[in-house]
């Protein structure tokens, strides 16, 4: 599966269910893990509770330093601008080079980076990014359900904030070149969410 | 808290405590699984077609090329890739379902081990050339005397091949092992209609002769949707089901008898016995020869011949008699004898004495001859070894057949086959026949080539189906059988294919062209074709003729007390003829009746198995006159005791990783006896001699389920027959 259009995997890790004898018994350890986990909220999602838990991920190499910085801190574009398919797919794929040249064929075209990508234009050719962020196969994760919740049906959010919602898995990508993993996205990581946030807590939504 | 003092609310608290804290642990445990961070590439679309979403599944409308029925499919496909494979609710074959070889196409498509370039044989091995190669040594050598070997094919494939057939005056060959050729040929012979309609939804019982119309004979999939009528109808169908062992169909059937192996003729002779002696049935229109037949086949006599007692017999004659419609079906079981054809005229003789011509059984309607398919049998098998002996071929090509596999060892195919000059096959697969070819060219898959098909069997409605690329094709080198077609065609300047840059192109012209009389949905046929999968043409139907035929009496082979067993080499919904043996899904799908899986067996009855002291995963030599070969035991009452049955499929010398070096190939021993009025390979008529013998050491019999028993466990809840007549009506 060489040359899928993936972004991220749609999928996440192995692990019993929780929802077992007596609920009320595990509650009491949730609050003893948001003890350890406590970090200010980010004022910017209304109606919701970031998790915050932090992991260090391996700095990936990419064929092209993509600067995330400059465009969506520098110049604010907004990440679904790019990330196109975040909203309507479970994946949230990586914008087509046409994209891209959309701007740097006017903006920029003087920088090594832009020289390097409208090479690979100019050959037909799109670069081979490698994957940041998996998950197992065996989970189902869609992103167009958590903007649906977290953004779009979300009362009083501005969908100019979106970055604060992708930061909730993806960290500050804002303030990277290289997008690296700072979340653990293990299957505590999206339960701990799921819980504070009222998502669904069947086994079957996420393993089917 | 001491340790006695515990209570049982206080024990769950802490089981719940310290269970939660496990729990939540392995949670954030790192994966044990392989992620793909920071390895996998993942390449943007450079630009991307506006209806497409990373994510999203895509349906196309195709046709399912596993087996013959011709079967539509819708396939999903997502960033270029077909991942899932449906049926076309619109087909009229399927009607939206599919079986477990056509989900498994799949893995035909994504197999490692397919041919990826043109192959030339030079100093006696294959070596890779370029197509402009391998096309330059065609035309070289393509002067002499062909033949083509196929499948059975149909559609627009079957015009190029006819087409090249004709240019090159070469002789076609389709050959088959699984299908019903004998039967055709009685039906066309009795009732006018090769393959007349069967109304098994119509029909409030069958008695099927071995037809295992569930699983592999002619149209599976369409006979399973037509019998979950015939079950819910308001009068629940019922399904007699007469055969030496037991198939699919069998282990659905109300009752099942085991039949002697080639006796079933008999028995359907006595039935008529019975019809007419009992419940006044006239036969005065039959010939002479058929009344004397069936006079002779008292009830005694055939339970002397049959092995099926009088009471069982009198029940079937009783229940054909009095339960409404019903449908009489022979299958392959009654066709592989030497007087295979006499049998299933016996079998067809009661569908015409109980009324069911024109009822159960209906006049069909037909694809125009250039599309019709042109059905594969074994008799062509024959034609085309013995043509091959002659020294009348110069170059043979092979597509969608393997048949050095299906030949049986006592046909000497592959010794005749040293006396064509020239073997060309058009091959996906390095299969037994592929790797003895000297031109290999490598066909793309059915899910990357364009094609149209039409089923031998039709439901009364008459489609082509269509058949499009899923995908692009996996290997560039490779190319669709109708693109090597036109290649083959322009070489020998046919000049109405020279305008058609490539099969598409010829297809769509074809199917746009379609003249407005037949076009029965009307509109742009083309589009109609690519958006709902098949193309509904206007046919009409006749009616059915019934008419008798002579009937002489069979002569059955007499017993050989060197040879004391029957052997039933039975095709199962799975590996079919041995095609799908390179499937791994259908490797590891567990075998309806044994649960078997990615192995051969034998099939013993338990009393045959205490007479050679033999168990469960024992191994036993199996001989014929022509051969022997070597399995391990399933002990199973679901088998006549003169009996053994050894399943098609396995036991390849070639094809790929998953296929070769496995079990047994029970066709490789079979004797040359044929069906003396068809000329097909009398499949059934092999007497064998079992002893048992050590086996390789460790290696165990696999199955994926243990018992056949309930274990007094009461899981299927049984309840005595009349009790179920004065709770749910008449049985």
């Amino acid at each position: 599966m060489s040359a899928m259009q993936l972004f991220f995997g749609r999928r996440l890790l192995s692990c019993q269910s929780l929802r077992s004898p007596g609920r009320s018994l595990l509650l009491p350890l949730g609050f003893v893990v948001a003890l350890f986990a406590a970090a200010p909220l980010l004022a910017e999602v209304p109606n919701a509770v970031a998790p915050t838990e932090t992991y260090s991920g391996d700095q990936v190499e990419q064929p092209i330093e993509f600067p995330h910085d400059i465009h969506a801190k520098v110049n604010k574009i907004n990440c679904m601008y790019c990330h196109t398919y975040a909203r309507r797919s479970k994946v949230a794929g990586i914008p087509p080079t046409s994209k891209c040249m959309g701007c740097h064929t006017v903006i920029a075209t003087d920088k090594p980076r832009i020289k390097k990508l409208t090479e690979y234009w100019e050959k037909g050719e799109s670069p081979k990014w490698k994957k940041v962020h998996d998950l197992p196969d065996y989970v189902h994760f869609t992103h167009e359900k958590h903007l649906q919740r977290f953004i779009f049906d979300n009362k009083d959010m501005k969908v100019e904030n979106a970055s604060e919602v992708c930061a909730f898995c993806h960290g500050e990508i804002k303030d990277m070149t290289v997008a690296q993993k700072s979340r653990p996205l293990t299957m505590g990581f999206c339960r701990r969410c799921h819980e504070q946030n009222k998502g669904p807590f069947d086994c079957w939504k996420c393993h089917k | 808290m001491a340790l006695d003092k515990i209570k049982r609310r206080d024990f769950l608290k802490i089981m719940g405590w310290g269970g939660a804290g496990a729990t939540l642990a392995g949670c954030d445990m790192p994966t044990t699984v392989t992620l793909e961070e920071g390895k996998e590439e993942v390449v943007s679309y450079l630009v991307p077609e506006e209806y497409v979403i990373p994510g999203i599944g895509v349906w196309y409308a195709s046709t399912c090329q596993q087996c013959a029925a011709g079967c539509g499919v819708h396939g999903r496909v997502r960033e270029g890739r077909v991942l899932k494979l449906e049926g076309n609710p619109e087909s009229a074959v399927n009607s939206g379902a599919l079986c477990q070889m056509g989900q498994s196409a799949l893995q035909t498509h994504y197999n490692p081990d397919r041919i990826q370039q043109p192959l030339l044989r030079s100093g006696g091995a294959l070596k890779k050339v370029s197509w402009d190669e391998a096309l330059a040594q065609l035309q070289q050598k393509a002067g002499g005397r062909s033949a083509w070997v196929t499948g059975t094919i149909s559609g627009h494939q079957a015009v190029l091949l006819d087409a090249y057939v004709k240019a090159t005056q070469a002789r076609h060959y389709p050959v088959e092992v699984v299908g019903s050729p004998v039967w055709n040929r009685v039906c066309q012979d009795m009732l006018g209609d090769a393959n007349p309609r069967l109304r098994i939804d119509e029909a409030d019982l069958i008695v099927s002769f071995g037809a295992d119309f569930l699983g592999t004979w002619n149209s599976p999939v369409h006979f399973s949707r037509q019998y979950a009528r015939f079950r819910q109808g308001p009068k629940r169908g019922m399904l007699i089901q007469i055969e030496p062992a037991m198939t699919l169909t069998g282990a659905n059937a109300d009752l099942w008898l085991a039949i002697r192996p080639g006796t079933e003729g008999v028995f359907a002779l006595g039935v008529a016995n019975v019809l007419v002696d009992r419940y006044q049935t006239s036969i005065a229109g039959l010939p002479a020869d058929a009344q004397k037949a069936i006079r002779l086949y008292t009830p005694d006599h055939v339970k002397d011949i049959t092995g099926v007692s009088v009471d069982q017999l009198m029940k079937v004659a009783e229940l054909l008699k009095k339960r409404g419609n019903s449908l009489v079906l022979a299958g392959s079981t009654a066709e592989g004898h030497s007087y295979g054809y006499q049998s299933v005229a016996s079998i067809m003789l009661l569908n015409i004495l109980l009324g069911n011509v024109g009822k159960t059984l209906q006049a069909n309607v037909h694809a125009p001859a250039q599309l019709a398919p042109r059905v594969g049998n074994t008799a062509n098998l024959v034609a085309f070894a013995e043509a091959a002996a002659a020294g009348n071929i110069d170059v043979a090509f092979f597509y969608g057949s393997n048949p050095l596999y299906l030949a049986p060892q006592s046909l000497g195919l592959k010794g005749k086959l040293d006396k064509v000059g020239f073997k060309v096959a058009l091959s996906s697969f390095m299969d037994e026949t592929t790797a003895q070819a000297d031109l290999v060219l490598p066909l793309a898959s059915a899910l990357e080539d364009w094609g149209s098909h039409v089923g031998a069997y039709q439901n009364g409605e008459l489609q082509v189906s269509i058949q499009q690329p899923l995908m692009e094709k996996l290997y560039p080198e490779t190319r669709g059988f109708g693109d090597v077609m036109l290649g083959l065609l322009k070489q020998r300047q046919v000049r109405e294919f020279a305008l058609y840059e490539d099969y598409y192109a010829y297809l769509r012209n074809a199917v746009a062209a379609m003249p407005a009389a037949l076009n029965k949905a009307g509109g742009n046929a083309w589009n109609n074709a690519l958006q709902h999968g098949v193309v509904a043409l206007n046919a009409g139907s006749g009616a059915l003729r019934p008419r008798a035929v002579s009937l002489p009496q069979p002569e059955m082979a007499a017993g050989d007390d060197g040879y004391p067993y029957h052997l039933v080499p039975s095709a199962r919904l799975g590996l079919w003829d041995g095609r799908h043996a390179n499937i791994p899904w259908l490797q590891e799908a567990p075998d309806q009746i044994t649960k078997v899986v990615w192995d051969s067996w034998v099939e013993l009855h338990p009393t045959t198995a205490a007479k050679l002291g033999v168990a469960r995963g024992d191994t036993v030599k199996i001989a014929s006159k022509a051969g022997a070969i070597e399995a391990k035991v399933y002990v199973y009452k679901g088998i006549h005791p003169d009996a053994i049955g050894v399943p098609l499929g396995q036991g390849h010398d070639e094809y790929g990783r998953y296929a070769k070096g496995r079990g047994v190939n029970p066709l490789s021993i079979l004797n040359d006896t044929k069906d003396q009025t068809t000329g097909e390979l009398a499949l059934h008529a092999t007497r064998v001699q079992l002893s048992r013998t050590a086996g390789k050491p460790g290696d165990k019999l696999v199955l994926m389920g243990g018992s056949e028993s309930q274990l007094g466990r009461k899981m299927v809840a049984t309840v005595k027959a009349e009790v179920f007549a004065r709770s749910e009506g008449d049985a």
